[in-house]
């Protein structure tokens, strides 16, 4: 539990210092508003985060964040194009059913979007698969096959793939080891625990 | 008092309740002009306010009321009373609407009948009810009331405005009519613009009203009037503040004890009907059926769209932090029209949340005892 929370901060960091000071953020899947209480306090963003859960919602407001409770696609058609400044998925586009379309409606509503995603081909994953023959189990999945959400893995070379095919440009990009911390330069796909990236339209 | 006396208020009074309260009257003698053009010499309106005004005179909510609503939304007038004010689950030391640190005030709304001015007060020209010669009321002229109220208190400024229904419309106006002067809006179960629906069911409120021999123009006297007209119109505008599944639950097509020969009458048979007419019954003793015409007119006139030239624009010069409640079984302002409040003041640049509780009791839900939202109140008034 400590530890995940070690490495959140660490992409948290990464994150704000890919957003502009003072810029319109909306974060798609916000949780409990704490990346966007921490760009808030460090860059003064205006904030906006969507979210499922009644929860997460009340959570988002008693820490003073403006969180709106529905759908991250109904919310963005109801924006007209480049409203806002930067759109975060953090961890987020794993849960979704159709990731080209968030994306899509998200460049179209901010100029940035901010992906982070555990990617799937990380070793050890590929080993929970291969040598043990289950499903993979790390920080970001933390369930069994039985208890998890419904959830569309991804990986590096996949994402890659994908932003080459759409035709969206990769501004910036971090990849890090499996502790979520270093830099991962050598053969990212198969040891990079955790992908962010900073595309733009 | 003796000492007897004050046991049993301490036992009656539990911790966490405002417990007594009086109302008061404030009265204005300036000249109010009503957006119809139509004006008053002056008016009264009823309040209440629990807590206490800090120094700096910066912890005031304002409570605004629904139609059928009033000023005593919290406490107790007597001892012997059967129920504290309507939102007395919200409202207390140490409750979401914290009165040992905020100071409340509700007031009757202009055109009302408790207390405030309304088309039921004596009109000083004639010595008789204003009827239906009084001027007709918009939300905007509630909102434009109280504010008279609350600069006669030397109140500077609102720390939050809360309402739920029609009270929710009056938050909305607050916070475009006196921008600087609301910090935080929280509106529950409402809308920025009623809807054909709305105003569908309103009419036939007033048309059961009107249609009353007794209601003779707007013409009646104290304690007469269209009794059998407002008694209906709220038996059916009950039913639009609960649900389907609410009502099952609540009723069932479980019967009254009736004799056999009565199954094949018109009597009541049903609890649900026995029920209905109790509200009914009980609502005519409380209320005026001129005021019901004019404040549901009121809210049938409310387009914030229409009156601004657009959502957006309305909103334009809110300063407040806004929170929207919706409620998913409420079908009378349902989650999208109360999501729809919230995302114009997004797109108008302003800070606006919106959270929906997954509740089954209709539009009454915001009165709901729910620990879910008392937490989202308190979190949004930290």
């Amino acid at each position: 539990m400590q530890k995940t929370a070690v490495k959140r901060s660490v992409d948290m960091q990464i994150i704000a210092d890919w957003v502009a000071p003072g810029s319109r953020v909306l974060d798609l899947g916000c949780g409990r508003g704490v990346l966007l209480e921490a760009l808030v306090q460090q860059k003064e963003v205006f904030a906006v985060g969507v979210d499922l859960e009644f929860e997460k919602i009340s959570a988002c407001v008693r820490r003073g964040i403006t969180a709106y409770q529905g759908d991250m696609m109904e919310f963005m058609r109801s924006f007209p194009d480049g409203h806002f400044d930067r759109v975060i998925c953090s961890r987020t586009l794993e849960e979704v059913s159709d990731p080209a379309a968030v994306i899509a409606e998200a460049l179209r509503v901010a100029s940035a979007v901010t992906v982070g995603f555990v990617n799937h081909a990380y070793w050890k994953n590929r080993l929970d698969a291969l040598w043990h023959g289950r499903k993979p189990r790390n920080d970001v999945y933390t369930t069994s096959w039985h208890e998890s959400r419904p959830a569309n893995p991804v990986s590096i070379v996949d994402f890659e793939a994908f932003c080459a095919a759409k035709k969206i440009r990769i501004a910036r990009r971090a990849l890090l080891r499996g502790d979520w911390k270093t830099p991962c330069v050598f053969r990212p796909n198969l040891f990079a625990g955790y992908a962010l990236y900073d595309l733009v339209r | 008092m003796n000492d007897a006396d004050t046991i049993d208020l301490q036992a009656r009074l539990e911790p966490g309740e405002v417990g007594l309260v009086e109302a008061r009257d404030f009265v204005s003698t300036e000249t109010f002009l009503f957006e119809s053009g139509q004006s008053l010499p002056g008016f009264t309106l009823r309040y209440e306010t629990y807590g206490h005004l800090n120094a700096a005179r910066d912890n005031v909510v304002l409570i605004c009321h629904a139609l059928s609503g009033d000023h005593h939304c919290a406490g107790i007038h007597a001892l012997t009373d059967r129920k504290p004010g309507w939102w007395n689950n919200l409202i207390g030391p140490g409750k979401a609407v914290d009165t040992n640190r905020f100071f409340v005030l509700c007031s009757n709304c202009l055109g009302g009948c408790q207390g405030s001015t309304g088309p039921s007060s004596i009109n000083p020209a004639t010595g008789r009810p204003y009827g239906i010669t009084f001027p007709f009321v918009t939300v905007r002229d509630m909102v434009r009331a109280q504010k008279r109220l609350l600069d006669s208190l030397g109140i500077p400024s609102l720390y939050a405005v809360i309402g739920g229904s029609m009270g929710g419309m009056q938050v909305l106006q607050w916070g475009i009519e006196y921008p600087s002067y609301v910090r935080r809006m929280l509106a529950m179960a409402t809308t920025a613009r009623e809807s054909a629906q709305g105003i569908g069911f309103n009419e036939v409120g007033r048309q059961a009203i009107m249609q009353d021999p007794e209601w003779n123009h707007g013409d009646y006297p104290r304690n007469g009037g269209p009794r059998t007209g407002l008694a209906i119109a709220r038996m059916m505008a009950h039913i639009t503040y609960v649900s389907d599944a609410s009502m099952d639950r609540k009723f069932g097509r479980r019967r009254k004890s009736v004799a056999e020969n009565a199954a094949y009458s018109f009597d009541v048979q049903f609890e649900v009907e026995s029920y209905l007419r109790y509200q009914g019954e009980s609502f005519i003793n409380r209320f005026d059926a001129n005021s019901y015409l004019y404040i549901t007119r009121a809210i049938d006139h409310f387009d914030l769209a229409a009156a601004y030239g657009s959502l957006e624009k309305a909103f334009a010069a809110v300063e407040a932090e806004t929170l929207v409640v919706g409620f998913t079984s409420d079908w009378l302002f349902p989650p999208q029209q109360n999501r729809d409040i919230a995302l114009a003041l997004l797109r108008a640049g302003k800070r606006a949340s919106y959270a929906e509780l997954d509740t089954d009791l209709g539009h009454d839900s915001f009165l709901l005892e729910s620990e879910q939202l008392y937490a989202l109140v308190r979190g949004f008034l930290r």
